[in-house]
């Protein structure tokens, strides 16, 4: 055997082995980022299985939000209550209530919203939406097709007559598996929020009013009467929208009879709104009745 | 004009003719890895040109100047070759993150996925060690040519990638049975794919 092959072979990689040993050793020095001690702590108490139910690739950049507080200590939906008290702990948080949530819709437009062109594809809003743009005008509003109301995995989800899916508050989970399944789901249209909520704006369009009034007779207008009408500073027009600030509404229901477009609906699980199936206007509409076949013709 | 064409046969050849994906299947864990999404796809694409590019030039030094000289390298390269790329990698995600944070986020949890990545070794073995692969017949890149090929083979990896994904992002609406539903479509499609990059390499008779 060549011993002398052999010997240069183990200095050939020994060479390359100390110089890339060098090499990123004066790296992680020069280049050594400070990371907040915190960020593994949180990491720690965090479950690691990525599962990805609060929205984020991974618990690492969940840790990293926490700590950098642009995430509440709660964050963490897998956990729960335990998880949030751990990391409440590392925070010197105090307040970790876990807030159960429920999916809303922030459209009344439906029926209402002009279309674009007649589809007649596949009847689906995922489909619709990869077709210049989608059929209905509104860069925000629902298609109405109920992709929603087909994947919810609890059957809290209907198509109405008015071409809008009715959210079952019985039945919803928050689970959120509508708004990764609705195309315009991480622009707004369906959202989270505490299922105390009282209100609800029906509307998410990101447009100037006038737009918006061009293309949904259904819209906000930004008209300031529900703000001026709020008796707890609790809904403030932003960017010509109405928006609740759930910490502050009662529930009083003032800006649901104020709103001129009867865009705010009153909602909720709990006492105030008592759960049924037809949230909103729905009633006030002609001839409404609750049907699923809209969408099951040739789906 | 002799030498243009040379390096534009040389980006062509690696990036279509011998496209590195669909037609010789090396690298196919992030062709169907991360081809799920358009967005991915392009992150995917730059880090791979990114790191190919570099993986092959510090490669190729070390080889000529260190393996070859020493007349090891033709039983050392792939474990000198992976620890190259290896420590290489790891040192750019460390300048990464402290000049450009930006830049890391968005190339993200890509870099140290193709640390491993059998595609970017296969392209810095094929662009640096003489006869390893039949294009190189037993011809040894210089630097120059080396540093073409291997940018023309992580462009041709970057488009059969994001072409895939666009293709796949359609057949998230199109009808397909429901037992073909999702990963056994997304195989067929590829083969489809990589049948027709086949028969480009067919046409030019290699």
């Amino acid at each position: 055997m060549d011993i002398t092959l052999m010997i240069k072979a183990i200095a050939a990689l020994s060479v390359i082995g100390v110089v890339a040993a060098a090499m990123l050793a004066g790296a992680a020095r020069k280049f050594h980022v400070e990371v907040d001690a915190r960020v593994e702590e949180v990491l720690a108490a965090l479950p690691g299985s990525n599962c990805g139910a609060c929205g984020n690739p991974s618990c690492f950049t969940v840790a990293m939000a926490i700590v950098a507080e642009t995430m509440p200590v709660t964050a963490c939906v897998a956990g729960g209550q335990p998880v949030a008290d751990t990391v409440a702990g590392i925070m010197g948080v105090e307040k970790c209530e876990v807030a159960a949530v429920v999916s809303v819709r922030h459209c009344g437009g439906g029926l209402a919203a002009t279309k674009r062109f007649d589809y007649s594809g596949l009847q689906s809003c995922n489909s619709v939406a990869r077709l210049a743009g989608g059929d209905i005008l509104c860069p925000a509003g629902c298609f109405g097709y109920g992709d929603c109301a087909q994947a919810c995995p609890f059957d809290a989800i209907t198509v109405d007559s008015r071409g809008l899916p009715v959210i079952d508050l019985a039945r919803c989970t928050g689970c959120g598996v509508c708004i990764q399944e609705c195309p315009r789901g991480a622009q707004g249209l369906l959202a989270m929020i505490p299922e105390e909520a009282a209100v609800v704006v029906r509307c998410n369009s990101k447009d100037r009013p006038r737009a918006r009034k061009g293309y949904c007779s259904m819209c906000c207008i930004g008209c300031k009467k529900c703000e001026k009408a709020c008796p707890n500073d609790a809904i403030h027009v932003v960017d010509f929208l109405a928006v609740v600030d759930y910490d502050k509404c009662t529930g009083c229901g003032v800006c649901v009879e104020v709103c001129p477009q009867e865009c705010i609906d009153l909602t909720g699980r709990m006492a105030i709104a008592p759960a049924t199936e037809l949230d909103g206007r729905a009633d006030k509409v002609d001839g409404f009745e609750p049907s699923r076949d809209r969408n099951r013709d040739d789906a | 004009m002799e030498i243009f064409q040379h390096f534009a046969l040389l980006l062509i050849g690696g990036a279509l003719v011998n496209n590195i994906l669909l037609t010789r299947f090396i690298g196919l864990c992030p062709f169907f890895g991360v081809s799920s999404s358009m967005e991915t796809s392009f992150g995917m694409a730059g880090a791979v040109v990114f790191v190919m590019t570099l993986a092959s030039s510090a490669t190729w030094v070390f080889y000529n100047v260190l393996l070859e000289p020493l007349g090891v390298g033709e039983f050392l390269y792939i474990p000198a070759f992976i620890l190259v790329i290896a420590a290489l990698v790891q040192f750019v995600e460390m300048y990464l993150k402290k000049a450009s944070p930006g830049l890391y986020r968005s190339l993200g949890i890509f870099l140290p996925l193709i640390t491993t990545n059998c595609a970017v070794l296969a392209t810095a073995t094929e662009a640096v060690k003489p006869g390893f692969f039949k294009m190189n017949m037993a011809y040894g890149f210089g630097f120059g040519e080396a540093l073409v090929y291997t940018v023309g083979v992580a462009l041709g990896f970057g488009f059969a990638l994001m072409s895939f994904a666009a293709l796949r992002d359609r057949l998230e609406v199109a009808p397909v049975p429901n037992a073909m539903k999702g990963t056994p479509m997304a195989f067929v499609t590829a083969g489809l794919l990589s049948l027709g990059y086949i028969g480009l390499g067919s046409w030019f008779g290699l």
